[in-house]
């Protein structure tokens, strides 16, 4: 049982790529109290090519790259495999306000602005 | 021999001519690990040895059909470069920083410099990174002041390249470390383009950086994984310290 549940556990860890042409890119996720901030490191990408989607409580980038990566001479079973995107999905550590994200790209860089869902109320001190 | 040794196994026949060493291991942003395999593959230096513990995981490399250990040695008389294709495990960090100041003591390194990285937030907006740096010694901040290298006033430092500043003053050996600016997680080959510039004032290679930075999307790619097991690695050697402020009190 063990060994089953490591086996799963480190799928999970280790699965980096698809047999579907898609790579994780690296990320950061950091919380600045009002705010979200994600970033994904995005090399061969073009601003234009570059899907964002959120919900509440998720994040999906999808990127298509303008060269595919193509590793070759690579593993025993595995000989050749290439990919042409990356691709990721977050889930979000709190809910945020889908309408008020905002996003900017620069040098290969993505970085995602989402607001929190927030009800202030002011409370005056007495 | 223990279990938590390091072992340094040097091929036959290697001669040192009280050399300058460059410690290239992964750390932020790949910083040392990017510069260290440019300057390897520019200057053609052969493989003159590599290390082994149990300490490492259980993997070896295999390049060209070749069975190799990640961590590696290379170099000549003059130059030794250290270098790591897998993330140092944090319980290695100081059995691998004492073994490596021993031998380092043994060659009479004249010089050990830890290239690095110092993660700011704003990398982004850097078009060219600074390098800053520390040095373990009197001797060795006169020798970074010489070349004209910022010093590095307040902050902390942590990780291998620090343990490896006092191991090295332990065994009077002069010790640098060289810290460009660069993106915490993700692999930053402009900030070993210039941590390779502050490198050649002390070693006078005359290396061109530019296919650095022209293959920079393609060493992103390569090293997207040893950078994923390099930051976890790095949440549990306390690498967020350096962003904080130390106390200004002394």
């Amino acid at each position: 049982m063990t060994g089953k549940k490591m086996g799963i556990e480190r799928r999970i860890i280790k699965a980096t790529w698809g047999y579907n042409g898609n790579l994780e890119p690296l990320y950061e996720v950091e919380d600045t109290g009002d705010e979200i901030i994600v970033t994904f490191d995005l090399p061969r990408v073009k601003r234009e090519d570059v899907e964002i989607h959120t919900t509440e409580d998720t994040l999906e980038v999808t990127a298509k790259m303008t060269e595919a990566v193509c590793w070759e001479r690579w593993g025993s079973i595995q000989r050749q495999i290439s990919f042409n995107r990356f691709r990721k999905q977050i889930k979000l550590p709190e809910p945020i306000e889908p309408d008020k994200a905002s996003a900017s790209f620069r040098n290969g860089i993505l970085r995602i602005i989402l607001p929190k869902k927030r009800n202030k109320v002011f409370i005056p001190v007495q | 021999m223990t279990m938590d040794t390091v072992r340094i196994m040097e091929e036959e026949g290697v001669t040192h001519k009280n050399p300058i060493v460059i410690e290239g291991l992964p750390d932020v942003g790949l910083v040392g690990t990017i510069a260290a395999s440019y300057i390897v593959e520019k200057m053609k230096y052969r493989e003159i040895g590599y290390l082994e513990s149990d300490l490492f995981p259980p993997v070896m490399v295999i390049h060209g059909g070749k069975l190799k250990s990640p961590f590696c040695l290379y170099g000549n008389e003059e130059v030794v470069v250290v270098s790591s294709e897998i993330a140092i495990p944090p319980n290695a960090v100081y059995p691998l920083t004492r073994a490596l100041a021993d031998w380092f003591s043994s060659i009479n390194a004249s010089l050990v410099i830890s290239v690095t990285g110092l993660p700011v937030k704003n990398r982004i907006d850097i078009s060219k990174p600074e390098v800053f740096a520390v040095g373990n010694s009197e001797e060795a901040v006169n020798r970074l002041k010489e070349k004209q290298v910022e010093l590095m006033e307040e902050g902390f430092i942590a990780g291998t390249y620090a343990v490896m500043l006092r191991e090295c003053h332990k065994r009077d050996l002069c010790a640098i470390s060289l810290l460009a600016q660069c993106f915490p997680v993700y692999p930053d080959p402009g900030a070993a383009a210039s941590a390779i510039g502050s490198l050649d004032k002390f070693l006078q290679l005359d290396i061109d950086v530019g296919e650095l930075l022209e293959k920079e999307e393609e060493i992103k790619l390569k090293a997207r994984d040893l950078m994923r097991q390099t930051a976890l690695s790095a949440s549990e050697m306390q690498k967020s310290a350096e962003q904080d402020m130390p106390i200004m009190y002394r």
